[in-house]
């Protein structure tokens, strides 16, 4: 069974590879020059607009010679805009931590030695397996909170013990799954629930080793008990991806497709990013196996850690900035359709942090929604 | 006249057959080479059960490369290759191969629409189209033809070589246009692929960006050979060197437009303490300032030649002294390109060439003279 290297780092793990050329001393996290925050510092120092002094009768061409490029060639960024919510009292928030206790009105979650107290409001729905009644949740369930965007304190929603496995099947035995996440992770056990056998396997029909499989479920300790299936499985194995179609032109800064979530694992709680499928391949992606494909199934632009998108969900209409945190090794394989709302073009286009999604108004049980990357703002 | 031709068409089926049967198993063995599985989109297989798609593509492959081989060493039809016998046995081979081929392509339609052919490996994975069915149908034609056909000799005279030379061709002609592949081939042929796609290597970057005039401007400032960070964001690769300005640690960031032959490129001087940009040290200056107005105009007649070398230099170093240090490759691009937008590169960084000479300290008179096309 393979094991997962514990050497990386967390979000910053694609950002401290050491691409040719580059001083080895330097990729520890946390050098100055491979902070993601540096780098949009730095790059936008490049492109930086600059105050225009010119004369009346030269303003035209000392504004175009200032800013140094025209538009379409050079990124379109903009240092002053923040990363994160764009605005910020329209955007729900996210807490996590462990149910202390529960009724129909309050909920108390505990985590490091805090207690926290949220009300619930009257239509508040939790889930566990299925939706129900906030107070039918247990003491020591782990919480994913959404908070109302008018009141810190106030919860709408609550996700108990959820877990996603999106990955590669390594190893079957009867209804359990041993399950690659990715070269960063260790391989994860889904056991699938017997009732939940059928409803799995119509729309992953090839439980074998080397096909694709991504199963939403609760936690249970180390292992996932599969409760639904989170998308439809592609027809290829994992290593016999598809050769993309040839794109020519221009690639719009705008791409459509399916935006999911993942569980963090290493990543900070409540950081909002989003794992772009198309890294740079110099300074590659440490999640992917090395005997991977190094490509996704939808040709997209190549950014790097740092890099900022606008994530816009297309069935609430919210959008926010989010930077790209990692590589997603795994759901750029896949070849999927998300049908949230209408039917989104196939291909994954991003790989949200819990935070993330929720904050756009994406529902955990619902794995996916419509989404537009807007690149370069 | 008509029997001979008849003849020589029947003859030239059995080669055009057998190529096609190697080129088939050749392109299938390429894709399973480079995908590392042998049964992803190789067509029909996908009418198999899961477990029997592996061996079923195998097979496939293996017959068409024993065919292929088979129908070209028997074509003579000589006692060493099994006379007669051996030849007939290949060609009914051959025959009953496209005959399964027409037959699991028509369902293969029916069930998977979706699904390419996979006759020639990756090249064929437009959906099976009525083009197909009926190629695999003529060649099915084609080699039963052949049956009963005597040993194949060679021509013996020149009217006999463009005669069989003209039936190649138009054969060539008529398997092309039922071929979808061909418009696949000729796409991949002359297909360029969108900077922000295309891979680029680091080091590629490095030289390009050491072959540029901002290096060779601001690379004293340079404390380290060795970048700090090198990052890509669509068609920009930016890289980072430490610095130290003015008794200042600095970064010193160059942003390299992604394209092989005389990327733009732009720099930018940045405390490392503060992250505040910090103004470029000014390059030698051997002609003294114009006015903004004369610099636009002297750059666009710079790209001209006509306006002459010294007025050449004057734009350049006008340009220089309005735009901020940082922006030098555009500075430069914008004026000389005379309406061609920025947006192009290629265009940009050669009209760009023409100014970007004139204020290098190391430019001679040969230098600022316009590069030919």
């Amino acid at each position: 069974m393979p094991s997962a290297p514990a050497s990386f780092a967390c979000c910053d793990r694609c950002a401290t590879l050491t691409p040719p050329g580059l001083a080895a001393g330097g990729a520890q996290a946390g050098t100055p020059g491979r902070d993601p925050a540096r780098r949009r510092l730095l790059k936008a120092a490049v492109f930086r607009p600059v105050a225009d002094p010119a004369p009346p009768d030269g303003a035209n061409v000392a504004g175009r010679l200032a800013t140094g490029f025209d538009g379409d060639q050079a990124p379109a960024y903009d240092p002053s805009q923040p990363v994160g919510y764009s605005d910020k009292s329209q955007l729900p928030r996210t807490v996590t931590g462990t149910i202390m206790d529960v009724s129909p009105q309050v909920l108390v979650l505990g985590e490091a030695g805090e207690e926290q107290r949220f009300t619930l409001i009257p239509d508040a729905v939790a889930w566990r397996g299925t939706q129900l009644e906030p107070a039918a949740l247990h003491q020591g369930d782990h919480a994913i909170v959404r908070l109302c965007p008018s009141s810190r304190y106030t919860a709408d929603r609550v996700w108990a013990n959820i877990g996603r496995v999106t990955g590669i099947i390594m190893e079957r035995s009867g209804s359990t799954l041993l399950v690659h996440e990715g070269a960063t992770r260790q391989p994860q056990i889904v056991g699938i629930q017997p009732r939940a056998v059928g409803r799995i396997q119509v729309r992953f029909p090839t439980l074998e080793p080397g096909y694709l499989v991504d199963i939403i479920g609760l936690r249970h300790g180390d292992e996932l008990i599969g409760m639904m299936p989170a998308t439809s499985q592609p027809a290829y194995p994992a290593n016999g991806l598809p050769e993309p179609a040839l794109v020519s032109g221009r690639i719009p800064t705008s791409i459509s497709g399916s935006a999911t979530w993942h569980e963090p694992h290493d990543e900070p709680p409540g950081i909002l990013g989003v794992a772009y499928p198309a890294l740079d391949p110099e300074t590659g992606c440490a999640e992917a196996a090395l005997s991977g494909p190094q490509h996704g199934f939808a040709r997209m632009p190549y950014l790097a850690i740092g890099s900022v998108l606008r994530v816009r969900n297309e069935c609430t209409g919210k959008d926010c900035l989010a930077s790209v945190t990692g590589c997603a090794s795994i759901g750029r394989l896949f070849n999927d359709r998300c049908v949230t709302c209408g039917t989104s073009p196939r291909g994954r286009v991003a790989d949200l942090t819990i935070a993330s999604f929720i904050a756009l108004g994406g529902e955990l049980e619902r794995s996916c929604f419509n989404a537009t990357i807007t690149i370069g703002e | 006249m008509t029997v001979p031709m008849l003849q020589v068409i029947r003859e030239v089926q059995i080669p055009l057959v057998a190529v096609l049967l190697l080129t088939g198993c050749v392109t299938k063995v390429r894709q399973m080479r480079r995908t590392g599985s042998l049964d992803s989109g190789l067509g029909p297989t996908v009418l198999f059960p899961l477990g029997m798609r592996k061996p079923v593509a195998l097979a496939m492959c293996v017959v068409e490369a024993v065919l292929g081989l088979g129908l070209i060493v028997t074509a003579g039809s000589t006692a060493a290759t099994g006379g007669p016998v051996a030849a007939m046995v290949f060609r009914l081979g051959a025959g009953l191969l496209f005959l399964v081929a027409t037959s699991a392509l028509i369902e293969l339609r029916t069930v998977r629409p979706d699904a390419g052919c996979g006759c020639f490996g990756e090249l064929s994975t437009a959906p099976v189209s009525g083009r197909t069915i009926a190629r695999s149908a003529l060649l099915t034609v084609a080699i039963v033809s052949t049956l009963g056909l005597r040993a194949i000799k060679a021509p013996h005279t020149g009217t006999a070589d463009l005669e069989l030379l003209a039936i190649v061709c138009a054969e060539l002609l008529l398997i092309g246009l039922l071929s979808p592949e061909v418009g696949a081939g000729l796409i991949r042929l002359g297909y360029s692929e969108p900077c922000e796609l295309r891979h680029v290597a680091s080091g590629r970057t490095l030289t390009a960006l050491r072959r540029s005039k901002q290096w060779r401007r601001y690379s004293p400032l340079v404390a380290s050979d060795v970048p700090a960070d090198i990052w890509r964001e669509l068609c920009w690769r930016y890289v980072v060197y430490p610095s130290r300005y003015e008794e200042r640690a600095a970064d010193l960031v160059f942003a390299v437009f992604l394209q092989y032959r005389r990327p733009l490129v732009h720099v930018a001087l940045v405390d490392s303490g503060t992250g505040l940009p910090l103004p470029l040290p000014a390059g030698k200056r051997r002609v003294r300032l114009a006015p903004l107005a004369t610099a636009a105009e002297a750059g666009t007649s710079a790209a001209a030649v006509g306006a002459g070398v010294a007025e050449a230099v004057r734009a350049s170093e006008a340009a220089d002294a309005v735009a901020t240090a940082d922006s030098v490759g555009a500075v430069d691009a914008v004026p000389a390109a005379g309406g061609v937008p920025a947006a192009d590169g290629v265009a940009a960084a050669d009209a760009a060439a023409g100014d970007a000479a004139t204020d290098d300290p190391d430019t001679t008179l040969v230098d600022v003279l316009p590069r030919q096309p």
